[in-house]
């Protein structure tokens, strides 16, 4: 199996959800690419000790969002068009953490001004801005 | 497929469950939870036809229990009841005489994935082992229907693990099962499906990922003292609320984000929505206080 996915049981969030996050990151990053095979139903399931009906369901869910298509006796395959609508819900947890963040920082009494002066710097660390000089030679 | 309608057992004057509907579909992983005494072992006695319901009636595939359903039913009970004196080996010759689809293949492939010696007589076996051969019998005759109380009592956690893989195995291969467990964390990973008893009353029913998705805690953080919420408490959707200086915290089972939206109305620091485990979700359908450590008990 390419992509090997990882779910927390004892977590609150329904494992469904946890796993069809994992298989469209998966598929938005490249790590399950175009035509490639999922594994069956009752291997997933073993290979994650989960419940078959569980994953049975993270299946038809990717079907039916354009992810994966499953063809009957064959299996299931990530779509030629898969990805793009991957991306889009990969995003979408972008979104959803990053609000969630500034949700908890607010709780915790920051006003918007510190907020921002937080996310600017934070942003510089990951994506450091050009050095001018070298901009300059360019 | 298992369909428990109404069913009610009374011993005496004591009433062990109390008007129990239950389904369990084929191919599905149903964990019955409940404390000590929740009525799991009477169910599962009714079920097997081995006491008579007082009422209620219990059908599986659709009709009264019968001989041959029993062909493909596999029992593990809770308390152990093999041969004592017979070896492992005895044991699962006895079982391939009584079951017609019984898979000698695989019990010994079981037999070996389970460590156990064949030549070992039973009463030389410890609590796990016994636990163990109890499962090779009861996976050896492809059954089509599980019922296993506490299936992994005394088992490591590795053994453990497999039993809840052959309990997988098996729901892939259409089999219906249901079992009880006090270790919750095996009914998350196994089970689709849970049925929460209390005092013989069923408190709780659905499927794990649904629970998950509708039982919440609504977290309210006020500036100052929490206001007066109109109706908050008799919402039908609330369970129970608490306040604690400027803490408002509402069990919820359904609509945790309206009533957060409600709560943000009221203009506080911050309003969270936390998400539940299993065994949140069960603690808070039994109601089970919190039993603190007397100081005489504390180190």
């Amino acid at each position: 199996m390419p992509a090997v996915f990882t779910v927390d049981p004892r977590s609150g969030v329904p494992l469904y959800l946890q796993l069809i996050e994992q298989v469209k990151r998966a598929v938005a990053l490249g790590a399950l690419g175009a035509g490639e095979q999922l594994p069956t139903v009752k291997a997933l399931a073993l290979d994650l000790t989960i419940n078959p009906n569980t994953v049975a369901r993270v299946y038809r869910e990717l079907e039916r969002e354009g992810v994966i298509e499953t063809s009957p006796g064959r299996g299931s395959f990530v779509r030629q068009d898969g990805m793009p609508s991957a991306r889009r819900s990969v995003d979408d947890v972008a979104e959803r953490a990053l609000a969630e963040a500034i949700r908890e920082a607010r709780s915790l009494g920051l006003g918007r001004a510190a907020l921002e002066a937080l996310v600017a710097r934070l942003i510089d660390r990951w994506f450091p801005p050009a050095d001018p000089q070298e901009s300059s030679t360019l | 497929m298992i369909s428990i309608h109404g069913f009610s057992k009374q011993y005496g004057d004591v009433s062990a469950v109390s008007d129990l509907s239950l389904e369990v579909e084929r191919g599905s992983i149903c964990g019955l939870l409940g404390p000590n005494g929740a009525g799991k072992t009477t169910t599962f006695k009714c079920l097997l036809g081995f006491a008579r319901p007082t009422s209620g009636t219990i059908l599986i595939d659709g009709k009264p229990l019968e001989p041959a359903t029993f062909e493909r039913l596999s029992y593990v009970p809770e308390r152990m009841a093999l041969y004592e004196w017979m070896r492992v080996r005895d044991l699962i010759e006895l079982q391939r005489r009584s079951f017609k689809h019984f898979d000698a293949r695989r019990a010994s492939d079981l037999i070996a994935l389970f460590r156990l010696d064949p030549q070992k007589r039973v009463k030389r076996l410890s609590k796990g082992q016994q636990t163990a051969v109890a499962i090779v019998l009861a996976f050896s005759i492809a059954p089509s229907l599980l019922i296993l109380d506490e299936p992994a009592s005394g088992l490591d956690p590795i053994f453990q693990r497999v039993v809840i893989d052959l309990m997988i195995d098996a729901a892939a291969n259409g089999a219906t099962i249901l079992f009880s467990s006090h270790q919750i964390t095996q009914v998350e990973r196994a089970a689709d499906h849970v049925a929460i008893l209390r005092g013989g009353k069923l408190v709780l029913d659905g499927h794990v990922d649904a629970l998950k998705s509708s039982e919440k805690i609504v977290e309210a953080i006020f500036d100052h003292a929490v206001p007066p919420v109109d109706g908050l408490a008799t919402d039908i959707r609330v369970r129970r609320v608490e306040r604690s200086g400027r803490i408002l915290r509402a069990y919820v089972h359904a609509g945790s984000d309206d009533i957060a939206r409600r709560l943000e109305e009221l203009g506080p620091r911050s309003v969270t929505v936390l998400d539940l485990n299993l065994e949140d979700i069960f603690l808070n359908a039994v109601e089970a206080e919190h039993i603190a450590l007397p100081q005489g008990v504390l180190q």
